[in-house]
């Protein structure tokens, strides 16, 4: 296994970049996840690291070796796409086999054999090498495609939405199973995928890329609970932040447009002063988690929705022509349109620029 | 509005059922969702209750007249797919003004009409657009709102909200509901997403292989699962399930997973139901949030070992291996920060659900 350096990564086609000036440090052993939305440039770095396209300017170094100038085949990664690509007509065995036989890798036939034992046994498909791949369950397909990836001990696993072919259940089973695989074989591995909850549940660390550029790199915790920016703040986390315009009023919030108001805290005066500067409209997020009921002195606002998920509720508050998210214990039962009164754990705020979307406690 | 009775419905590609005698009784006003898996039948259904699609035996009653022989647009029935089918040389008002024109009411009726339904969809700023000027979502109201604009008896909804992106989804999640409580039309929803259903169903129905396997509130077939299909089919992350030998032990029942040192401790009627079915194969079932995690030593607690950490941003899942069964459960963010920690495991008893593994049914008596 390596470590993988990106260093000012840029590529377009024609107009469009597609990856604006990269940079990223993935360690050894690191389970790193390239997360945005359809366009953000994650598949393009993805495949500049394997070799499938090449990078106008920057640097990629896998271990100790730029491999900038060397071929796909050369740099030793293993490449899992969405899409399995197995050879239909062969077996399990066949399929697993034939990396090894590539003209490049060339192994002795007497390394082959317990090469790929090896691989099924830690993928649980021991039992299916000698059943054709067409025969097998999408599951079991996928763990195929990984199978082959595995057997070839490559410095790096590359991945680009395996899972997204599956059905949910299994995709949360492959999930974790993907994850311990990876621990267990001590991988370094750069998964591709536009879900936030793949990102979260799987990643050491999680990239996350906008339109080509690379917005913040950090662990599932501190993205979650450090955003950079709106856009983070929003794509990650389900039900999603609540997000609203408010002007700063020497010890209160006025949200705008549709005028509502709190009072802040003495701690969170003093940290909304810290970092507005002399912003006096901010962007305030707050996740619903931290949108609490409450039985006085809070915002009244009356209850929009109600949406029974078995392990907690999730309710849609209208406060002043506002929509703002909670989530509530599984045992509320409120009736739609009755009144209500919501507090936010203000300690869990967060504060943006209006114009640069900027998280003022990180800029 | 009105009330929908699907009776012994059956429908049969040569040897291959789709439905089997699928009985479902859906009140005026209510939101019913058929939930299931692809190719389970849900689509069939909801085109059979259209008339798209023929069915083989069964009746289906529109408040209580028969209407397997009436063609689909004699059942006065609004249908939304999946794709949007807007025409795309009319604007967003002629689109939902569409099927009203057929009505001859007069054209300020019609104005009238859509500008009610567009200001409950909040799309009354782009009636004077055509479709491909409209986003995804903005599209998908305009079919819903076609869809309301004539008030037909009941409103059938094929994925309606599938192909959007998660975000949206979540709003129109809660539009949809908003604008079922606002019209207090009778909803047929289909959906594969089990949050979907659970988020707007007044009863889910859920299927699977043509067989209808529970009806029920959310709360219902989310707390009591009929059966093994049910009970991970609803719920994300999913239920646990895990084989379990069971023994009677001075009034309780020890219940031991594979490879498992310390047993836990239940009372002695789940061995009774057990023994009732006469199986010996029993599988238990418990959701992540009702699995206890403790980081020191308590009675009653069985020792584990944290292999997976799963950070959701609120909450975390843990996979704890117990014997050699790895278990989920779910704790505050961050509670378990190394791999390897050992923990100690308990199950809350009113929330852990026992199934014979042989039929896949719940035991009774719970």
């Amino acid at each position: 296994m390596a470590n993988l350096i990106l260093k000012n990564l840029c590529k377009s086609f024609g107009d469009v970049v597609a990856v604006r000036n990269l940079s990223l440090d993935i360690r050894d052993r690191e389970f790193f996840v390239l997360l945005g939305p359809t366009g953000a440039g994650k598949t393009t770095t993805l495949r500049c690291i394997a070799g499938l396209e090449k990078p106008e300017t920057g640097e990629i170094r896998i271990g100790e070796n730029l491999v900038n100038d060397w071929s796909a085949a050369n740099r030793d990664v293993a490449l899992v796409f969405q899409q399995y690509s197995l050879y239909p007509n062969y077996t399990v065995r066949k399929n697993l086999e034939f990396p090894l036989k590539s003209r490049l890798r060339r192994l002795p036939a007497k390394e082959i054999g317990p090469r790929v034992q090896k691989a099924a046994e830690t993928l649980r498909i021991a039992h299916l090498l000698d059943r054709r791949t067409d025969r097998l369950s999408g599951g079991e397909m996928q763990r195929v495609a990984i199978g082959r990836a595995i057997v070839r001990e490559p410095r790096l696993f590359l991945m680009d939405e395996p899972l997204s072919n599956v059905d949910a259940k299994l995709r949360e089973l492959l999930r974790s199973e993907l994850r311990g695989l990876q621990l267990k074989l001590g991988a370094t591995l750069v998964f591709v995928t536009h879900d936030q909850v793949e990102a979260m549940t799987m990643g050491d660390r999680i990239g996350v890329l906008c339109e080509g550029e690379l917005i913040q790199v950090g662990t599932p915790y501190e993205v979650y609970n450090s955003p950079h920016n709106t856009f983070v703040a929003s794509f990650v986390g389900a039900p999603a932040i609540n997000l609203f315009d408010a002007t700063v009023d020497g010890e209160k919030i006025v949200v705008v447009p549709e005028k509502f108001e709190f009072a802040l805290e003495p701690a969170t005066r003093a940290r909304l002063n810290q970092v507005a500067g002399r912003r006096n409209i901010v962007r305030v997020g707050v996740r619903p988690e931290h949108v609490n009921l409450v039985a006085q002195d809070g915002l009244a606002g009356t209850l929009y929705g109600a949406e029974d998920h078995g392990v907690e509720m999730i309710l849609t508050i209208s406060v002043a022509d506002h929509l703002i998210r909670a989530t509530s214990p599984a045992t509320t039962r409120i009736p739609v349109n009755a009144p209500v009164q919501l507090a936010f754990a203000q300690d869990k705020l967060h504060f943006f620029d209006l114009e640069t979307t900027k998280n003022l406690a990180v800029a | 509005m009105a009330d929908l009775d699907l009776i012994d419905i059956e429908k049969h590609f040569g040897t291959n059922w789709v439905i089997r005698k699928l009985n479902l009784q859906i009140a005026h006003g209510e939101f019913v969702v058929l939930l299931g898996p692809s190719g389970c039948g849900k689509t069939t259904t909801l085109r059979a209750i259209a008339g798209l699609e023929e069915i083989h035996s069964g009746e289906i009653r529109i408040d209580g007249k028969r209407v397997e022989s009436l063609p689909a647009s004699e059942r006065d029935i609004a249908f939304v797919f999946q794709l949007y089918s807007l025409y795309p040389h009319m604007t967003a008002f002629e689109n939902i003004a569409f099927p009203l024109r057929a009505l001859r009411i007069s054209d300020k009726e019609v104005r009238e009409k859509v500008r009610t339904v567009a200001k409950v969809l909040r799309i009354e700023h782009l009636l004077n657009k055509r479709p491909s000027a409209l986003a995804g979502g903005d599209m998908q109201r305009v079919t819903i709102g076609r869809a309301l604009v004539r008030r037909a008896k009941a409103i059938l909804m094929d994925e309606p909200i599938g192909a959007l992106d998660a975000k949206l989804r979540e709003e129109m999640r809660v539009e949809l509901r908003r604008l079922h409580i606002e019209n207090n039309s009778t909803t047929v929803y289909v959906t594969h997403d089990q949050v979907e259903a659970m988020s707007m169903a007044d009863r889910i129905a859920i299927m699977n292989e043509g067989v209808l396997q529970q009806v029920g509130s959310p709360t219902e077939v989310y707390s009591w699962p009929a059966n093994l299909f049910v009970a991970q089919f609803v719920g994300s992350p999913i239920m646990n399930v895990v084989n379990c030998r069971l023994e009677a032990a001075d009034g309780a029942t020890k219940v031991r997973f594979d490879g498992m040192q310390t047993p836990f401790q239940f009372g002695g009627e789940v061995f009774r139901r057990a023994a009732a079915v006469g199986h010996e194969e029993i599988a238990l079932g418990v959701r992540p949030e009702a699995v206890l995690v403790e980081l020191a030593e308590r009675p009653g607690y069985v020792p584990g070992e944290i292999h997976i950490i799963e950070p959701q941003g609120a909450y975390d899942i843990l996979d704890i291996r117990i014997g050699k069964t790895v278990v989920r459960a779910r704790t505050r963010s961050r509670f378990v920060t190394q791999l390897n920690q050992p923990v100690w495991v308990q199950l809350d008893k009113t929330r852990t659900h026992f199934f014979d593994k042989q039929s896949g049914l719940a035991l009774p008596g719970e």
